[in-house]
């Protein structure tokens, strides 16, 4: 059943994404099951009360079709912070939580390459990921015609792999730091940090013209510049991964190198 | 040099501030039991995780098998088993499971002699690694760490835990391991069961190797302690000793006179023979004592 690293990964994220499924579908469908109301609302009247920035930030104004609603409600915030913080906690356990309870060692024992051992695992946790992005497109296709959402198949697909791509830039950057440091704190603050500061120098993007170029450093700008919901794939969603593999890159030899606790 | 199963020179490894290791030279050769012993602290640990390519070097080389540790861990690896001394596996995975991953990663292992080992030390496998207790644990690690036929064990405390009757199976896993040409390396703080399993020892502190020696030499040279008594309780004994090189400690107290003798004891009882000995008592000194003397002498 488990005969090597990459089925191993896999099969220790099968409770995760299990609880993980179940909340994105949660999520999704509660989420969708409103549009029908929010769309009878008066929505010119809604949006009176909301300050500017916020209309713009969250491109509130697009709100009158479902598309708009969805990528403004779920897709700005809501998904890409659950994509990250699951790719977070998964990347930070399969080196740095293994290496603290022992495990590890173990493992780097017997007749493999570290890099190779680190491959496996980096590709398990993008598989894992890309379950759950699975679970989004699919969700989002069978609620779309039953709730009357009408959205095109080709923009979910599209949204599922911009929310797929930025769970694996801060999972693989995770994963990077626990195998450069083998400090679980360390693999999970690094990347929280991270997504923290980019995601406000998305905001301030979007607020202060003069702060604009700060959108070209956040992956927040590439994860919603297609809306993500949208008729295009913009190929600045595939900057994501490349920064995740340049991070693992960087920190494959550090880890075939570095002292292996327990 | 070359055949030797572990050979390493002037190996060190830092800590921050703390020389964990203190440039040591071993030579291991094959088709032993070695052993090595020394308190906690001592850098057993270190030295092995050293060995097993786990930690890197901080100064000088190691040979495994021929093999270099640092520029050739994948061709050592293949060859060797390794049992932590907090040997630790995902406690949802089932002891099978877990053994059937390991192999699967080495690659050619043979199942037979897995089960084997696996009803050698009475494991069940179908128990998930977090359900079994510290004993039984420490069973998955020793099937593992021989399930391959390995050319050298390193095994870090390996009877931790381990009941008198599993005990006996291991020791018997060991010599066989040993009697068919392979090497068995363990660390141990307790020297009562190294006594009975090791053909050489090594005995480390503050991460140097303070004394490398034969099992069986240490034995006959090892000092015995005798206490003698004399028909009329005279110390006499005493001047019958003088300018023996081999006495030491010598003591009288109420007609009893006690000393420890190193080597041959011949000499000494022509001396005594006509001084009417009443009682004459020898006990050899043990391993353990012996253990301590250099502890004891050094601090």
């Amino acid at each position: 059943m488990v005969t090597n690293v990459f089925s191993k990964t896999l099969w220790d994220q099968r409770r995760g994404l299990l609880g993980w499924g179940v909340g994105f579908v949660a999520t999704v469908v509660a989420m969708a099951a409103i549009w029908p109301s929010f769309s009878n609302a008066d929505i010119e009247a809604v949006m009176e009360n909301y300050p500017s920035e916020l209309l713009e930030v969250f491109n509130v104004r697009a709100m009158n079709t479902a598309t708009g609603y969805l990528n403004a409600e779920l897709f700005s915030i809501v998904l890409p912070i659950m994509f990250v913080v699951y790719a977070v906690g998964r990347g930070s356990r399969i080196v740095a939580g293994e290496e603290e309870s022992g495990i590890l060692a173990m493992i780097l024992t017997m007749p493999v390459h570290r890099t190779t051992v680190l491959a496996h695992k980096a590709v398990g946790l993008v598989v894992g990921i890309g379950v759950l992005g699975l679970v989004l497109a699919l969700t989002l296709a069978i609620t779309s015609p039953m709730i009357g959402l009408d959205l095109a198949f080709r923009a979910i697909v599209f949204a599922a792999l911009t929310q797929w791509c930025i769970g694996i830039e801060f999972g693989l950057v995770a994963l990077a730091v626990a195998a450069g440091t083998g400090r679980r704190s360390l693999a999970v603050g690094v990347p929280a940090a991270l997504a923290a500061a980019t995601y406000l120098a998305f905001l301030a993007a979007q607020l202060v013209d003069q702060l604009a170029w700060l959108r070209w450093i956040s992956p927040f700008h590439a994860a919603t510049k297609g809306g993500p919901l949208g008729p295009d794939l913009p190929w600045l969603v595939w900057t994501m991964p490349a920064v995740g593999v340049a991070a693992l890159v960087i920190a494959a030899p550090v880890f075939a190198r570095r002292d292996i606790a327990g | 040099m070359n055949d030797a199963a572990i050979h390493t020179s002037g190996l060190a490894k830092q800590f921050g501030d703390v020389l964990a290791l203190d440039a040591v030279d071993l030579d291991v050769q094959p088709g032993l039991v070695f052993a090595l012993l020394g308190p906690n602290g001592a850098g057993k640990s270190t030295m092995i995780r050293l060995l097993v390519g786990l930690l890197q070097p901080t100064s000088g080389s190691a040979r495994v098998l021929g093999h270099d540790i640092v520029a050739d861990r994948r061709a050592v690896h293949a060859r060797i088993g390794y049992l932590p001394g907090d040997f630790a596996a995902d406690k949802d995975l089932t002891a099978g499971a877990y053994l059937e991953y390991l192999s699967g990663l080495r690659g050619g292992v043979d199942v037979n002699e897995r089960t084997a080992l696996i009803e050698r030390f009475g494991l069940d496998p179908t128990k998930t690694f977090g359900t079994l207790s510290h004993g039984n644990r420490q069973k998955v690690g020793l099937v593992q760490a021989f399930m391959h036929r390995p050319s050298l064990v390193l095994l870090d405390e390996p009877t931790q835990g381990l009941d008198p009757l599993v005990q006996r199976e291991f020791a018997e896993v060991v010599r066989a391991q040993r009697d068919s040409g392979n090497t068995v390396v363990l660390s141990s703080h307790v020297l009562s069961e190294v006594q009975a399993l090791a053909d050489r020892v090594a005995i480390m502190r503050d991460g140097r190797l303070v004394m490398d020696a034969d099992v069986e030499e240490l034995r006959t040279a090892a000092r015995h302690r005798v206490e003698v008594t004399l028909e009329d309780r005279s110390d006499r004994v005493l001047g019958a000793l003088e300018g023996l090189e081999t006495v030491d400690a010598v003591s009288a107290v109420d007609g009893v006179v006690s000393f420890t003798v190193e080597g041959s004891m011949a000499e000494i009882l022509r001396r005594l023979a006509p001084l009417g000995v009443e009682r004459f008592v020898s006990s050899e000194v043990d391993l353990e004592t012996l253990f301590l003397s250099y502890y004891g002498n050094e601090r």
